[in-house]
């Protein structure tokens, strides 16, 4: 079995595309290939079930800025998104060093903050809409108990977002706990020793000990988070299916509405299209201004 | 083994007493916070439990109080009589048994690749599997059902198992672990005469087996809880899965049957929380390790 060496590398290099094809011909069926048909409807008139398509060149795009239902929906996605990912980091965060430790109880509390996480999202968003109920639903019992007002919840269009935001903090910052627990373990208890015995407190500790070292973990769950957020769709398709006014309409939503309610493929595709331009621009800000001041441990 | 912190203990200091005094006043602060928190956080899945056992009426009456007057189970068989759960429940089974086999399939070959082998644009394939994690399913949802439907594939499982079959996240993380795996072992292994695959088979996956076992418990968590994608691709109860079934019965009900609903969603919820109840060192190990590298 003599071989020379470059046979031998053409070899590996056979096997290892050999080993990669299984997972290229899925990504490129349903990963790439849909993206650039997508780019490619968006520059038509596309009908759902209708094999004709027609050229209309940026027509989609300028119709786009003129659309004041796009403009509020991405405002409303982007505020729920703003908002739901650093309110959860910042629970899971306080939670994570309240649990750091040999606290009694520990397995206990941490179930009691993970569990929503395994729920489906059907069922969460249902449990909520019944939490919310108006007149009988406990959340407005328990308002009306103590004599504060009931606000109409997913009924009214100032407070339906809001209430989908809380239910989403309540099911995801478990997630986010447990990540950031797990980056708590690696902190090297002297350092806090340190601080402690040269007076510092436990809030200054936070700030300038933990977490810069956890950096790292903050980063990563910042960019789960926002990859998470998509997750609202399954929310408002359960709870207010846009509504009260289009107050809870998100972009994933309406790229939905648009191309399975109107069937119109071809603008839909120009709001996915808008999204993944989106989520990229984001992911890109995050990486530009939190990816610079992650600090890893013996790295760098 | 004997105990040598025994004689130690004798001679503590009254410092280190102080100490263990201090620490436990802080965790009684400590639970004085965190059990309200816990209890709020918990409420919702106590309040999906007290509900199911109620009667109708019970829940439009505020005055009738938190808990059922008697506990009634009669609304767990009436749920499963309005919709075929069982179903539901085969096709959750099928479908995410199919995706995570198939993904361990995918991911397994290709993390090896990634990791042991030299091949011309390595980068550029790895870069094509990392950014997939980045796009967001809602950017492809149209297009890939429009590729469906003109392969006559909506309405059937297999519509709900392909587009997840390739997962650049768990090629991610298995070519993490399989890199820290020590060269020596393949070195010792290619020397006695072993193939590639022979290695990664009898070598490499019996190493990674935990990395395996993370990866497959978040990918049964995702796709067992999914609901977006099955309710594009499903309009029979014949394919439907859980959460489209519950979702369904939310409609038909639209609110006027909490009780039953509640029943309907304890009855989805339950299996993953139980499986979570008595493996969760493993579900929270799982879930830990998402974040460290």
């Amino acid at each position: 079995m003599t071989s020379n060496p470059a046979r031998l590398r053409r070899n590996e290099a056979l096997l290892a595309f050999a080993m990669l094809a299984p997972s290229l011909l899925f990504l490129a069926l349903f990963t790439y290939w849909p993206i650039v048909r997508s780019v490619w409807f968006s520059f038509h008139d596309v009908l759902l079930g209708d094999p004709e398509i027609f050229w209309l060149g940026a027509e989609n795009y300028t119709r786009l800025l003129e659309d004041h239902l796009f403009w509020k929906v991405l405002g409303n996605t982007a505020f729920y998104t703003l908002v739901t990912v650093p309110v959860s980091i910042l629970i899971a965060l306080l939670l994570a060093v309240a649990l750091d430790g040999k606290l009694r109880g520990l397995a206990i509390y941490r179930s009691a903050f993970f569990y929503p996480v395994m729920i489906p999202t059907v069922a969460a968003g249902m449990v909520w809409v019944f939490l919310y109920a108006p007149g009988y639903g406990p959340i407005n019992v328990a308002l009306e108990s103590v004599g504060v007002p009931q606000p109409g919840w997913l009924n009214n269009s100032r407070w339906a977002l809001p209430a989908i935001m809380v239910m989403s903090v309540w099911k995801l910052s478990g997630y986010f706990m447990l990540i950031l627990m797990a980056a708590l373990k690696l902190v090297p208890s002297d350092l806090h020793e340190a601080a402690r015995l040269d007076g510092v407190g436990g809030m200054q500790r936070l700030i300038h000990i933990t977490i810069p070292m956890i950096s790292p973990a903050l980063y990563f769950v910042t960019i789960i988070g926002v990859l998470h957020s998509y997750q609202v769709f399954d929310y408002v398709h359960v709870m207010t299916q846009g509504g009260p006014a289009d107050s809870t309409n998100v972009l994933t939503f309406y790229i939905y509405q648009v191309g399975f309610q109107y069937q119109d493929i071809g603008y839909a595709s120009t709001l996915a299209t808008t999204l993944l331009l989106f989520v990229l621009g984001l992911i890109g800000l995050i990486a530009a201004t939190l990816g610079r001041r992650v600090h890893y441990l013996g790295e760098r | 083994m004997t105990d040598m912190t025994e004689p130690r203990k004798a001679f503590a200091s009254p410092v280190a007493a102080f100490r263990r005094n201090l620490q436990r006043a802080r965790q009684g602060w400590l639970h004085l916070l965190l059990v309200p928190v816990a209890l709020l956080w918990v409420s919702p899945l106590v309040w999906i439990i007290l509900t199911s056992l109620k009667t109708r009426t019970e829940i439009f009456h505020p005055e009738a109080g938190v808990l059922p007057a008697v506990l009634r189970f009669e609304n767990y068989p009436a749920t499963l009589t309005v919709a075929p759960f069982g179903t539901y429940l085969l096709n959750s089974i099928l479908v995410t048994g199919s995706i995570i086999a198939a993904q361990l399939v995918t991911i397994t070959l290709a993390a090896y690749a990634f990791a042991r082998l030299e091949f011309p644009l390595k980068r550029f394939f790895f870069a094509i599997f990392l950014l997939q994690v980045m796009f967001p399913i809602y950017a492809t949802f149209l297009t890939n059902f429009v590729t469906l439907r003109d392969m006559g594939l909506v309405n059937t499982l297999p519509a709900l198992i392909v587009p997840f079959i390739a997962s650049g996240y768990g090629t991610f993380m298995l070519r993490q672990s399989f890199r820290q795996v020590p060269s020596e072992l393949s070195d010792a292994a290619r020397l006695d005469g072993c193939g590639h695959l022979a290695i990664l088979w009898h070598v490499y996956l019996p190493l990674v087996k935990p990395t395996l076992v993370a990866f497959g418990i978040i990918s049964v968590v995702v796709h067992w809880n999914d609901y977006m994608w099955p309710l594009l691709v499903t309009n029979s109860d014949s394919v439907r899965t859980l959460p489209i079934g519950l979702g369904l019965l939310a409609k038909a009900d639209s609110g006027a049957d909490w009780t039953r609903l509640m029943a309907g969603t304890m009855i989805v919820i339950a299996p993953l929380l139980l499986f979570f109840v008595i493996f969760q060192r493993r579900f929270v190990d799982s879930f830990m390790h998402t974040g460290v590298k």
